[in-house]
């Protein structure tokens, strides 16, 4: 259910909480307590309406289920993946990704060159660009959008990290745009920075309160153009007639919000949406035998892991939180990671769609993938994770518990997400896992992870971030420099992780303008941030979709050969979308199981009629009276 | 609504007159007592034993209250571990896993067993703290009156009109997540009901002679409340209970299907959310969801039942003519 993580977010865990409760409330009702269990599968059984992209006027249209929120429509705001999705298909960025291997490709500039200094990069402005409202696209927008977020603090909300090292920007004419830096910046390729029209949001007020969603259609030079937007419920988009790249063949792009995974299931099998992501094994495998529709379970861009609490700290020096002791002690945590078998992790709890946890960067990411080497691998080895413990102090008591010198017992707290079912299963393992060694755990899920996180009250957590093609904010996110200024401060930390050689690393790569060489230097941060031991990736979760072949025939994936569709570096799959011809097959599938529950709807029905006739007696007594 | 009067004289089991001598079978009052007790007890049960839809509710009860005292026996601790798991995920009904197998690969039969200890824990104390809270504000509003009744009676009317699902929602959200979190959540939601039917008792009660005798006496509020009002408002509150534990189950499944439990715990509630959340309804997973709604449906009816028989045992008004 929970799946899509946005690709760069300041809090600890860039799960967004959607508001729950109206889900609470519709649900609650709907379930009326006892038929809970057999309400919704009735759902399928209804009869499925006419396909939706079949609409009357024979427009072809592209639905895709989501259920993350939009956070803001504002590029300036916007950090959640499904508003950044929305701005990659919106608004045009100076580079994009090649969909092949994720190298720089032209976007809003057709070229670009480093001065010899490394200090003064300059943008060639392609000049076949237009804004949705007719008007010119040139440099001076993009100067514009730099500018406004350098001198701006509100407008550098999303995305002040790639313009806090810029000196100047200028733009001296329409397709020449020209950026002076303090230090050279390795990610000046990977600016995910989306460029506004100039002569629309000058007039804008003030940038922390506008969010972009009152004026339809919003104005942009992306393959789409934003036409409606209704909270929780859908955005509308149309194409782009005029993208340099070539107007998308759909006649409509509609995200459509379903807050319960089965009932977007559920609307996929019936063809009212053509896409939707983030399923379960259980319905990925149900999927994989359905007709006309194809599963594509690709490498994930995500990492998955387990942090402990380092001991939260700010940079004025001040230690905060209630973190146990016991976890600054690596040896313990050394016994914890040994004790987690992160193999049965991927294929009891994943089923097979994820890969086995190594270093902090994703496989999919070749050039930045790192594995411990023999000398260094945490393996899973219950017995070594008993002796690491023996030999460090902490013994077995009476009780089967281990204490610490102080006398503490060694009993943790890890932070859950409530509604990410992968977290509550793992935390059943660990619990048993941990358990045989004689620790404690507490698995406390809550709704909003983010509150106890950001003042350091948690012990362990499960943590996971999308990692863009460029790692720089993924590796910024464990630096001192992230920590929170005071402790009432929010930082862009992740962890409180702040390590003197990490560091050190990081600014040598953020100035590295060679490719291989700065891999080689991303590489030795991960082998520091896996020596350090404050985390342990668990494992690289899949990115598990669906969609209809016969609505869809053909769509491009990121990587191409075998990637993913929803949240990519890009607009490329929604870009490059081929509807299918008219046919449209209705979706007919699991009847059978539908009918079985109905028949256990029908027993429960037939339960709550005898209820209903006992209180009859009852009333008519009365009545008679 | 109604309102129990079990307080008509009981005659006494013992011959009336003077006692014909000191020495032998003098009964003291504690056995007089004890007789009188016996007695309406049996007269109970005979008049309870007429309600045949009461007797299948008992039969259940005493089935599914059984099962759950004897699922160590059963099906032994491990059934919850997922590391020692013996099936794979979501196998279908067969011959080693009757009712197949959750996504961990833990036997759902088990675990169907496992979780009626929590849904009856759940259930019963959640409906004796509902209970007990009702009773407490029924007895001190129906014996004080005054502007205390009425203060307390427009707080009971408040949270009368509250849904209590929302409510419930609301304190489970707030709290940490266990089962203690669960039984307060219900308990503190669905006491109001209570508290009037049981005030409308206490002031019929104290409208009786015996109460100002007993206060000519010198009997004080706390005698008269809990010597003379509590005994007679009891099978009200008794009937009261057994009816609201079903509810209480179903407001435990409830909030548990809604993501609101403790997850670490199997109950029947929970067994639904693990199910949804792992997929199961549109996978067309059935023998997963099935089980565990029609658990809940028959804990549910058989509770009602055995309430309303007793309801009906007690309050002769109710009972149909046959």
């Amino acid at each position: 259910m929970v799946h899509s993580l946005p690709p760069r977010t300041p809090r600890p865990q860039p799960v967004r909480r959607r508001p729950r409760l109206r889900l609470l409330l519709a649900s609650g009702a709907a379930s009326a307590a006892l038929v809970a269990g057999t309400v919704l599968p009735v759902q399928p059984l209804l009869p499925a309406p006419q396909q939706a992209r079949a609409a009357d006027d024979g427009k072809k249209v592209l639905t895709v289920a989501v259920s993350q929120s939009v956070d803001s429509l504002s590029p300036f705001l916007a950090q959640r993946l499904v508003s950044t999705t929305l701005h990659r298909l919106t608004y045009e960025y100076l580079t994009n990704y090649d969909p092949k291997d994720a190298h720089a490709v032209p976007g809003f500039a057709t070229a670009w060159q480093p001065s010899a200094s490394k200090l003064t990069w300059t943008f060639t402005i392609r000049d076949d660009s237009k804004w949705s409202d007719g008007v010119q696209a040139t440099a001076e927008d993009a100067a514009w959008t730099f500018n406004k977020m350098m001198t701006d603090e509100n407008a550098a909300t999303a995305n002040g990290s790639f313009t806090a090292n810029f000196k100047k920007v200028t733009a001296p004419d329409p397709e020449t745009l020209v950026i002076e830096l303090k230090k050279p910046q390795a990610t000046m390729t990977a600016l995910d920075v989306p460029i506004v029209p100039k002569h629309i949001w000058e007039k804008v007020g003030d940038f922390s309160t506008f969010n972009n969603d009152k004026q339809f259609p919003i104005v942009g030079n992306g393959p789409f153009i934003v036409t409606d937007y209704k909270v929780d419920q859908y955005v509308r988009l149309k194409p782009n007639k005029d993208f340099w790249r070539g107007a998308p063949k759909f006649d409509e792009l509609v995200l459509k919000y379903y807050k319960d995974g089965d009932a977007a299931v559920a609307a996929l099998q019936k063809g009212e949406v053509s896409f939707t992501s983030g399923l379960t094994p259980a319905q990925a495998a149900a999927l994989k035998s359905a007709d006309n529709i194809k599963v594509n379970d690709a490498p994930g861009r995500r990492f998955y892991a387990l942090v402990t609490n380092p001991g939260a700290r700010s940079k004025d020096g001040a230690t905060f939180g209630n973190g146990h002791p016991a976890l600054l002690d690596p040896a313990v945590r050394k016994a914890l990671f040994q004790a987690v078998d992160r193999k049965a992790i991927v294929d009891r709890v994943f089923q097979g769609h994820a890969v086995e946890g190594q270093g902090y960067i994703p496989p999919r990411f070749g050039a930045y993938f790192w594995q411990p080497s023999e000398s260094q691998r945490i393996a899973y080895d219950p017995a070594a994770a008993a002796r690491t413990l023996d030999a460090a102090g902490y013994r077995k008591t009476g009780g089967g518990k281990r204490v610490g010198k102080d006398g503490r017992p060694l009993d943790f707290r890890i932070l859950c997400h409530a509604t990410d079912p992968n977290d509550k299963a793992i935390g059943k393992y660990l619990q048993e896992w941990w358990g045989r060694l004689g620790i404690g755990l507490k698995v406390e899920c809550l709704d909003n992870v983010s509150d106890p996180w950001l003042a350091g009250d948690y012990d362990l957590a499960f943590d996971g971030w999308s990692v863009n093609p460029d790692p720089d904010y993924v590796l910024s996110i464990h630096t001192c420099d992230a920590l929170p200024a005071t402790p009432k401060d929010t930082g862009a930390t992740d962890n409180f992780i702040c390590d003197k050689e990490y560091d050190g690393l990081y600014a040598q790569q953020a100035v590295e303008y060679d490719t291989a060489k700065r891999a080689e230097l991303v590489k030795r941060m991960e082998s520091r941030l896996y020596d350090t031991g404050y985390m342990n990736v668990m494992a690289y979760p899949n990115a598990v979709e669906a969609y209809r072949t016969d609505q869809i025939k053909s769509i491009t994936t990121m990587p191409e050969a075998a990637g993913n569709l929803w949240g990519q570096d890009g607009y490329w799959s929604w870009w490059s979308a081929v509807p299918a011809g008219d046919g449209g097959g209705s979706g007919g599938s699991s009847s059978s199981a539908g009918v079985v529950i109905g028949i256990g709807a029908a027993v429960v029905a037939a339960a709550a009629l005898g209820l209903f006739v006992a209180m009859r007696r009852r009333s008519t007594a009365e009545d008679r009276e | 609504m109604t309102s129990a009067d079990p307080s008509t004289p009981t005659p006494s089991p013992l011959p009336d007159g003077p006692v014909p001598s000191p020495r032998s079978a003098v009964p003291s009052a504690a056995s007089i007592v004890r007789a009188r007790r016996r007695a309406s007890l049996i007269r109970f049960w005979r008049q309870y034993r007429t309600h045949r839809a009461g007797l299948f509710g008992l039969a259940g009860l005493a089935l599914v209250a059984l099962t759950a005292l004897a699922a160590p026996l059963l099906v032994g601790g491990d059934v919850q571990s997922v590391t020692r798991a013996p099936g794979k995920a979501l196998e279908a009904p067969s011959g080693q896993f009757l009712l197949g197998t959750d996504q961990f690969g833990r036997p759902l039969l088990g675990l169907l067993i496992w979780g009626a200890r929590i849904s009856l824990t759940v259930g019963l104390l959640a409906a004796a703290l509902s209970v007990a809270i009702g009773t407490l504000v029924g007895v001190m509003a129906g014996h004080f009156g005054g502007w205390p009744a009425t203060v307390t009676m427009r707080i009971t009317d408040w949270f009368l009109v509250m849904p209590t699902l929302v409510l419930a929602i609301v304190l489970a959200t707030v709290m940490s997540r266990s089962v203690w979190t669960v039984i307060v959540a219900i308990g503190v939601t669905s006491w109001p009901t209570t508290a009037r039917l049981v005030r409308a008792q206490t002031i019929a009660v104290e409208s009786r002679p015996y109460i100002e005798r007993a206060r000519a006496l010198g009997g004080g509020h706390g005698h008269i409340m809990t010597r003379h009002v509590l005994p007679n408002v009891m099978p009200l509150v008794l009937a009261q209970t057994t009816l609201g534990i079903s509810s209480a189950i179903l407001t435990e499944a409830t909030l548990a299907f809604l993501g609101l439990g403790d997850p670490t715990i199997v109950s029947w509630g929970g067994m639904l959310q693990d199910a949804r959340e792992a997929g199961a309804v549109s996978s067309g997973h059935w023998w997963y969801l099935a089980p565990p709604g029609l658990a809940i449906a028959f804990v549910a009816l058989a509770f009602t039942l055995c309430g309303r028989a007793i309801e009906t045992v007690l309050n002769p008004k109710l009972a149909v003519p046959r």
